[in-house]
């Protein structure tokens, strides 16, 4: 009996034996099998998925940490095929609320074209799709209620971030814009769209859980802080604005930058353009230079341009604030008359009479006198007809002519003198005039004050950009000018701030001659006059109401000047000095 | 002689204790095995749930980052130049003039400087996670044995 047992179980055990050999049999037969390869390849092909990670744009500050620029979620709303269950439904569902066309909508659904998703409507903004979603979800659930399919099923929403401005249109001529086709287009985006942008990273993701980990870590770019003040800027914005209007000029520009550093506080131009709605560029330009002519446009100065004159001749010693000129009304440069701007002589005159009544022969004496080699020394000393390097896209170089050049005559040592045959941009007259207010130092213009990346910042400090006079020489010459804006009472004066400056009037050169009607008209200045806190260039595009500076850029320039203070927290000089006596 | 080989028919153990004592060393040895593969699985398991959690965490992560940016822009929005001076303008406000503003001398008071945006404690890359959290046993088994510490990586003789 116990030996019949014996075999009965040697035998079950045998059989369980030979049942787990076949299995494992067959596991080391699937496992080697030549199908076994091609179900790896399959497991490989949906193991891993290449995806490029693109990082987060940076955002823009202003110096106090105001937004200007950031990003907002858009998505695109689209079907996957597959899943979807009522193409009718959907169709209808989607175009009411997002006002597509209906019969479109439905066509795409019912002819894909072999794609798994079919995008109905992109750059979608969040509240629009969130009623979209809520709609979806309550259609879910009510289906799977009564157990059957949402008539929604298969509506997706991809998000993605696009940039958004909720300046709109506050300082646009600074920023620029950054497109779909993700192009920094002008101003900050292009000039640092990579910084901004970031290092896009293609990799292959894992799907399998056990490596989620794996998922690359990708940094978002740096954001910026800029030099400008937002409330500044919108001043300058509304001073420009209410400037053509009530001179009727077609175009202006105002900057306002800090003399001591180059850093630009506000740069007002027109006309602007709402950021979100970079499309509408055409609408508003018709040349790249109009997006902000503060830096692209090139033009002839006019008398602004005599201070750089002056300092010269100043620098050099050939005259001193009280050395006398005679002013006989005109003098010959090269064979050409020169005369003054009112075709008068203004008789005996000393330095700051010649900056006071802005005397072209006076200027075109001092030029002849130095001899063209040292005149046009200085200018290039000022940068004169070379781009600033100021941190926006677009910047024009100008262009100052000199000896040797093809189209160099030597009238032009006289006309360049008071600013005719010369072409800069505005940055670059607030560039040279930096000299003259910041005891000869000349500081590079520049918009970015700062880089923040992975949560550290770097502060930006740049160098001086070279001290094309002495420091006697640039403290003299901004007495000058201050003195002649007293005598003449210029409307550019600052109640309670001194302040020093000069218009320019320039007529616009059209075929070959000088149209006497049209001029554009600028003042640059700067204040306090002891200790230069600000420094203001205003420039208006064929005034109407006067073409002359002195009534329509001057008083503009004190406008700004009594903002500027303002928002600065400057006060008044009485003030300082009692504040510097304690 | 029948003595003797009495005495060692005594001394032999009985057929069904040696049967029994392989049954128990196979079964200890099937219980062993069980409770390897039982504590593998559930190993695995977790880990693959822990792993499912952190793809979801970044979906969660994007979702979050977008809702922060679309809140972040509403706020610069309502708070831009324009919106705050028709608020003020609403609330009876204006511009103050040169004249009205009276200046204070404070001893020690410095002018403010510009933003500093910067993080006390910027975000530390990702951890890096060690092998043990991912390999599996098989591929445990199969790094040690190809690792020169082994002593049995290829071309090693012991």
């Amino acid at each position: 009996m116990r030996r019949e047992y014996a075999w009965r179980s040697v035998f079950v055990a045998g059989l369980l034996a030979f049942f787990a050999a076949l299995v494992l049999a067959q596991i080391v037969r699937i496992q080697v099998s030549p199908e076994a390869a091609k179900f790896n390849e399959q497991a490989d092909d949906y193991a891993m998925v290449k995806r490029t990670f693109y990082p987060e744009r940076g955002q823009i500050y202003d110096r106090k940490g105001r937004l200007l620029a950031g990003n907002e979620a858009v998505y695109t709303v689209g079907v996957n095929i597959p899943e979807m269950a009522d193409a009718e439904a959907l169709a209808r569902e989607v175009s009411a609320q997002l006002g597509l066309d209906y019969d479109e909508t439905y066509q795409k659904l019912l002819n894909p074209g072999g794609l798994y998703f079919v995008a109905l409507a992109n750059y979608v903004e969040a509240d629009r799709v969130d009623a979209l979603k809520a709609k979806r979800d309550d259609m879910e659930k009510e289906a799977a209620a009564n157990y059957h399919a949402s008539p929604l099923s298969g509506l997706d929403f991809q998000p993605a971030l696009q940039r958004s401005y909720p300046e709109n249109d506050l300082a646009s001529n600074i920023l620029g814009f950054y497109n779909r086709d993700k192009r920094g287009i002008f101003g900050v985006e292009e000039k640092y769209n990579d910084l901004l942008a970031g290092t896009p990273v293609q990799a292959w993701v894992p799907q399998d859980p056990n490596r989620a980990a794996e998922i690359p870590h990708v940094p978002d770019g740096a954001s910026l802080i800029l030099t400008v003040d937002r409330d500044l800027q919108a001043a300058a914005e509304r001073s420009l604005d209410k400037a053509l209007l009530d001179y009727g000029a077609q175009n202006g520009s105002i900057i306002v930058m800090d003399p001591r550093n180059g850093d630009i506080l506000a740069m007002a131009a027109t006309p602007r353009l709402n950021l979100n709605e970079f499309w509408n560029y055409g609408n508003y330009y018709s040349r790249a230079y109009e997006y902000n002519p503060a830096i692209a446009m090139q033009y002839e100065p006019g008398s602004v341009f005599k201070i750089f004159t002056m300092a010269a001749a100043l620098d050099i010693g050939l005259v001193a604030p009280n050395t006398p000129f005679h002013d006989s009304g005109i003098i010959y440069v090269g064979g050409a008359p020169i005369q003054n701007w009112d075709r008068r002589p203004w008789g005996d005159q000393d330095m700051i009479g010649c900056l006071r009544y802005s005397l072209n022969v006076c200027m075109a004496w001092l030029s002849t006198n130095m001899g063209k080699d040292v005149f046009y020394d200085y200018m290039q000393r000022f940068s004169i007809g070379r781009a600033t390097g100021i941190d926006l896209a677009g910047e024009t170089p100008g262009r100052l002519k000199v000896p040797g050049d093809a189209d160099w005559y030597p009238v032009d040592l006289g006309t360049n003198a008071f600013g005719q045959g010369v072409a800069v941009s505005p940055i670059q007259m607030m560039m040279a005039a930096s000299a003259i207010a910041n005891d000869g130092r000349m500081v590079k213009p520049h918009v970015l004050y700062a880089l923040v990346n992975e949560g550290r910042q770097v502060n930006i400090n740049l160098d001086p950009a070279g001290a094309p006079i002495r420091p006697e020489t640039a403290r003299v010459l901004s007495e000058m000018l201050a003195v002649s804006l007293e005598h003449e009472a210029s409307l550019a004066l600052v109640p309670g701030y001194r302040v020093a400056g000069k218009t320019g009037t320039a007529e616009i050169p059209a075929d070959g001659y000088y149209d006497s009607s049209q001029t554009n008209v600028s003042f640059i200045g700067w204040g306090p006059v002891d200790d230069p806190q600000f420094m203001i260039y205003v420039w208006l595009d064929r005034p109407s109401a006067s073409i002359w500076a002195n009534d329509t850029a001057a008083p503009l320039f004190s406008a700004m000047a009594q903002q500027t203070v303002i928002l600065l927290d400057i006060p008044p000089d009485s003030i300082r000095l009692q504040i510097a006596g304690h | 002689m029948i003595n003797i080989a009495h005495l060692t028919h005594a001394h032999r153990q009985a057929p069904w204790r040696i049967q029994r004592q392989w049954a128990g060393a196979f079964l200890l040895g099937a219980l062993a095995l069980a409770m390897v593969s039982a504590l593998y699985l559930d190993v695995t398991s977790q880990a693959a749930i822990l792993g499912r959690e952190i793809q979801l965490l970044q979906g969660e992560i994007a979702d979050i980052r977008y809702a922060n940016a679309n809140l972040q822009t509403k706020l610069a929005e309502l708070s831009s130049a324009n919106n705050m001076n028709a608020r003020a303008l609403a609330l009876g406000y204006r511009p103050a003039e040169a004249g009205e503003i009276h200046y204070l001398v404070t001893p020690g008071y410095a002018r403010p400087s510009a933003v500093t945006l910067a993080v006390s404690n910027p975000p530390a890359g990702a951890p890096s996670t060690p092998p043990e959290y991912t390999q599996s046993l098989l591929d445990w088994v199969v790094s040690y044995l190809q690792s020169p510490a082994s002593g049995m990586a290829a071309g090693v003789i012991p």
